[in-house]
């Protein structure tokens, strides 16, 4: 595995989410690579990211093919933009069906899933 | 100055497409590609020695290793030059801008664009069907939060577009209710059994929210083949050409992620750039043959090609009759949402279609206006575009 995957999935492991950072574009990039996708130089840096962000956009799965989904469904899967301006996806999970809606304030959390930790989302405190 | 693509050098002569179907009955696709090449042969008025160029689209089932010489293999066909095109849904529409540059270019007399695929049930609704179709990054990064493939890719952009514009389930769904009305006067289409209406779509089944299952594509088995030559082709002429007067390609993104914006999509780009070569604009055409995977790709279309505005798409629809006998007729031949989505060949038969049409021959669904047709090639959730400007002489 290159170093950043195996990076990225380590820090997730110990519940934070880091990400890449272009010293020389001042750019976060998701997702992790083996240069920066502006610049192309190799030379990055890892941050922990803020944890806050906003539901872009979320579709609601009914219909899952994937096996370890089908009881999950209903889900929300969900275009997360995060406050450093990278867009990722993921989850929004401890919403209601009714209460999401694109630009909801979000917060990161984390789930075990298929033996590792993902960054999943949640409503934020003051939404 | 640079030699600059000349209009009008390179025209569709040759069209084969064959009935859509849930069982391939056996044949692979190269089977399929081979009953598709021939009758666009025989329909140009060629001979199998007359193809001097072959352009495919990748194997549905097959491995893509050497694809294009597998397919001259069991053709038996020597072309100069051959190539495949891999844009996804757009491959189709690309491999016709391609051959017109080959035929431009004095390369090629008479290039031989085939797509076509086999459907397999067994593999479609599964982990491995998904990942098939998946980047590594999304395999890494999108996939353990259970992404339903292009469903969920769209339903992103639909949900947005809903939020930010108002649009509504009803006009969205119209798309579908007028394309099925061009279907009923197609023979070949999979759905022409009964029309549709808004409430039969907005009654089926929500797969991922907010698409209906009659707004999504269903996958099938065909092919199309379509052949581009130079004039003087040495060919008996047996139609009127259709010329290839534009074209225009655009790309921003592969997975819709990390796409610029999800309700304005690089369709704007191709298509400017087709209208800029073709020295048009959205008010001369006649007709349009749109990417349509689901209702909300067909939505966006129309207002990235300039019809209307953006985020007014959802109003022009349910204002407009889309249907052969409207003012901006629309996938004529019911789209892919009624006639199925031909693996590759899906987004050829949009050129299938755009071609009948020009020449007249579209029968009971025949257009009254029909000099100037556009057609978009979609490929990926809004990722890979080709827009072609065709034009009757």
């Amino acid at each position: 595995m290159p170093d950043y995957k195996d990076i990225y999935w380590q820090k997730l492991a110990t519940g934070k989410l880091w990400l890449q950072f272009c010293p020389s574009c001042q750019k976060f990039i998701f997702y992790p690579r083996g240069l920066c996708p502006y610049c192309l130089e190799p030379e990055l840096e890892w941050t922990p990211a803020s944890g806050q962000g906003k539901v872009h956009s979320y579709a609601i799965v009914n219909v899952s093919a994937l096996p370890e989904f089908k009881e999950e469904t209903p889900y929300i899967y969900a275009v997360i933009e995060l406050a450093e301006g990278v867009k990722m996806p993921s989850n929004l999970i401890d919403c209601s069906l009714d209460k999401v809606h694109v630009d909801l304030p979000v917060e990161l959390t984390f789930i075990e899933r298929d033996g590792k930790t993902l960054p999943v989302f949640k409503p934020s405190e003051e939404a | 100055m640079s030699k600059m693509f000349q209009r009008g050098q390179a025209s569709i002569t040759g069209i084969g497409e064959l009935k859509p179907s849930l069982d391939a009955g056996g044949r692979t696709t190269l089977d399929l590609l081979g009953e598709a090449a021939g009758q666009a042969i025989k329909d140009a008025g060629l001979h199998k020695e007359d193809i001097d160029g072959l352009l495919v689209t990748p194997p549905s089932e097959d491995s893509y290793f050497l694809w294009p010489s597998q397919v001259a293999e069991y053709l038996q066909l020597s072309p100069v030059f051959m190539n495949m095109v891999e844009l996804g849904g757009a491959s189709a529409a690309g491999t016709i801008a391609r051959a017109a540059l080959l035929v431009d270019a004095g390369i090629c007399k008479n290039c031989l664009c085939l797509s076509g695929g086999v459907w397999d049930k067994q593999v479609f609704n599964t982990r491995e069907g998904k990942m098939a179709v998946m980047s590594q990054a999304e395999i890494d990064y999108d996939l353990p939060y259970g992404p339903m493939g292009f469903n969920s890719g769209y339903a992103l952009i639909a949900r947005r577009h809903i939020s930010q514009y108002g649009t509504t389930p009803e006009q969205l769904a119209k798309i579908a209710v007028d394309q099925r009305t061009n279907a009923m006067l197609n023979p070949d289409a999979l759905f022409n059994q009964k029309p549709l209406t808004v409430e039969d779509v907005l009654a089926s089944p929500v797969i991922v929210d907010p698409l209906h299952l009659l707004e999504i594509v269903r996958p099938c088995s065909g092919a199309a083949a379509v052949i581009v030559s130079r004039l003087n082709n040495g060919s008996d002429q047996m139609h009127d050409p259709v010329t290839i007067w534009g074209f225009g390609e655009a790309y921003t993104h592969n997975s819709i992620i990390y796409a610029p914006s999800l309700t304005e999509s690089p369709i704007k780009a191709a298509a400017n750039r087709a209208f800029q070569m073709a020295g048009v604009n959205a008010n001369d055409i006649d007709l349009v043959s749109l990417y349509d995977c689901y209702t909300i790709t067909v939505l966006i279309s129309l207002e990235d090609i300039g019809f209307c505005r953006k985020g007014e798409g959802g109003k022009f629809v349910q204002d407009t009759d889309l249907t052969y006998k409207g003012s901006l007729p629309c996938n004529t031949h019911g789209g892919q949402l009624s006639c199925g989505q031909t693996s590759f060949a899906g987004g050829m038969s949009h050129v299938t279609e755009a071609v009948r049409q020009l020449r007249g021959e579209a029968g009971p669904r025949q257009v009254g206006k029909n000099r100037l047709a556009l057609v978009n090639g979609n490929g990926g959730v809004m990722s890979t575009q080709c827009c072609l400007i065709l034009r009757r002489m």
